[in-house]
């Protein structure tokens, strides 16, 4: 039976490693992500993706009826999701057993009176996002904090967010 | 012999040495059972008998040496309860957004907070306490004191719906079988000679200053709220149920405002006044009351009230470094002669010195220090008041 750590197959880890660095087809696939979001009324929609689908909504006192979490909130959970995908993975390559672990994650955004058009000044994104990694391991303090690092200097979706992503707007407009 | 005026004693746990954290460890993970982790823990206890001891403490306790913290232990003696981390539970409660505030104020993951939760029929597997009482007598001439989790803590931080349906209809019938299962013990301590019981009830605190929310952190327990009077009514039920008819031993109550952080703004504030009219109606001799703290209020709240026997005053802090000095102590106690005779006050810290294994509250040195204030502070009271 080949190795198992932190839930992951070591063996099958190593394959799809090798395969991805073997055949750029495969690497360019997996540099594509899509996603499709549909209006449900009010403030909720539904987003789309692959199999899966799950409901976007606001809080009621932004005019939602909270039946879902919004979209800023997403991109904190996206960010967590992603650090700890990422933190695992890191650890499993190291060989480093990783017996617990959360992330709590805080975003401030700059000004949410853009966004409601009550204001120019900043802008209504996140200005800043706290991230805090709770682990519970038996790995030394170094190496803890080298996988850590080397999970922000690789996380997808932290890079979408500290580098300067190209979003290009395009439209199409159904006329009823 | 007339009883020795002022008392000396302690609410409970004492900061456990590190080799027994990692033999905790071991037994928590499975790899050795109680009985293995009991057998090193008994070294720990012969250390936390000294001290107390040496500090010249005149009614001692095991320390809590075998206990992963006051409450959850109760995993170790009974059948039907299985410590779940708040990570497991969190599926379960509705009020997420307010638990997420506390997870955070209290900067701690979900996965380090465990809670003994009911999950089939509770029954006895090991006494709850009376191994720990026994090994106390064979090795103290003084006179020695049990904490038991009080049976409102444990059936609030036990109950999770739907989980606790599994074998319960409601928590009420939860709770009548920590009433038989704590009856049952105590009156075995009482019998195996144990000088006083004490029922830890710090929840208690919570039903009346913890907000909101219908969740609760001091003892990791999730429970949807009622109204205060409500519960505070159940819990004085409850607590009457438990020491109805039972002699021969002195019976007490615990309540303080969390003792999990020396953050003091994370611990709850708040004087006793909300709850007196309820400790009015415990049948218990004494209530072991923090006063060290200024979170805890006056001690004015006593005045006029009736019907409570004893104080077991706090009157050192076990979070701080800072000693309190025996002439401090004496003020407090002076303070307190105002509402209660000499002879119905006793003295101890506000809590436990090691409440959560993993993490106490302070060194044992510095514990040490502080219950030898304490018994000076006794001693200079006897002669003033003998």
């Amino acid at each position: 039976m080949s190795q198992q750590i932190n839930g992951l197959d070591l063996a099958k880890l190593r394959e799809i490693v090798e395969l991805v660095s073997a055949n750029r087809e495969k690497a360019e696939e997996l540099n594509v992500w899509k996603a499709r979001v549909r209006w449900l009324g009010g403030f909720r929609g539904r987003a789309y993706i692959r199999d899966h689908s799950f409901v976007v909504d606001e809080p009621a006192d932004l005019a939602g009826v909270d039946t879902a979490p919004n979209a800023v909130e997403y991109v904190l959970a996206a960010l967590g999701s992603c650090l700890t995908v990422g933190f695992i993975l890191n650890a499993t390559k190291k060989n480093v057993k990783i017996d617990d672990l959360e992330i709590a994650l805080e975003g401030k955004i700059d000004n949410i009176l853009t966004f409601l058009g009550l204001s120019r000044e900043g802008h209504p994104g996140y200005r800043e996002i706290k991230v805090k990694l709770y682990v519970k391991t038996s790995a030394s303090q170094e190496e803890v904090e080298e996988i850590w690092r080397e999970t922000f200097n690789t996380s997808p979706v932290g890079n979408t967010l500290t580098r300067n992503v190209n979003i290009i707007p395009e439209l199409s407009i159904h006329r009823p | 012999m007339a009883e020795e005026l002022f008392p000396t004693t302690v609410v409970g746990s004492w900061p456990r040495p590190n080799w027994l954290l990692d033999y905790l460890k071991r037994k928590n993970r499975g790899e050795i059972s109680y009985e293995e982790f009991s057998e090193r823990a008994d070294e720990a206890v012969l250390l936390a008998i000294k001290y107390q001891e040496d500090a010249g403490i005149d009614i001692i306790s095991d320390g809590e040496q075998r206990r992963d913290n006051f409450y959850s232990f109760v995993a170790d003696k009974l059948e039907g309860i299985k410590l779940m981390t708040v990570a497991e539970v969190m599926d379960y409660v509705q009020d997420k957004s307010r638990y997420e505030e506390m997870l955070r104020a209290l900067d701690v993951p979900a996965f380090a907070i465990k809670s003994p939760v009911a999950v089939g029929p509770v029954k006895r597997k090991r006494p709850i306490a009376l191994d720990e009482l026994k090994f106390l007598k064979e090795h103290t001439k003084k006179k020695v004191k049990i904490p038991l989790p009080g049976p409102y803590m444990l059936t609030r931080a036990s109950w999770i719906d739907p989980v606790s349906r599994n074998a319960y209809w409601d928590r009420e019938e939860l709770a009548r079988e920590y009433i038989r299962l704590l009856r049952e013990e105590i009156i075995a301590l009482a019998e195996a000679g144990a000088d006083f019981v004490q029922l830890d009830e710090p929840t208690l605190t919570e039903v009346v200053y913890g907000g909101e929310s219908s969740q609760t952190f001091m003892c990791a327990a999730i429970f949807s709220k009622v109204d205060p009077s409500q519960e505070l009514e159940f819990a004085t039920e409850l607590v009457n149920k438990v020491v109805q008819g039972i002699s021969g031993v002195k019976l007490g109550v615990h309540v303080c405002r969390g003792n999990w952080s020396r953050r003091e703004e994370s611990l709850l504030r708040g004087d006793y006044a909300p709850l007196i009219p309820y400790f009015q109606e415990m049948k218990v001799d004494q209530f072991v009351l923090e006063f060290a703290t200024q979170r805890a209020g006056e001690l004015a709240v006593f005045k006029d009230a009736s019907g409570i026997k004893e104080l077991g005053l706090g009157v050192v802090n076990p979070r701080s470094d800072e000693v309190e000095s025996p002439q401090q102590i004496v003020a407090k106690v002076s303070e307190a002669l105002k509402y209660f005779d000499p002879e119905d006050i006793y003295l101890n810290p506000d809590c436990g010195f090691g409440t959560f294994a993993e993490s106490p509250v302070n060194t044992a040195r510095t514990a040490y220090q502080k219950l030898l204030a304490m018994s000076q502070a006794a001693e200079q009271l006897r002669k003033q008041y003998s």
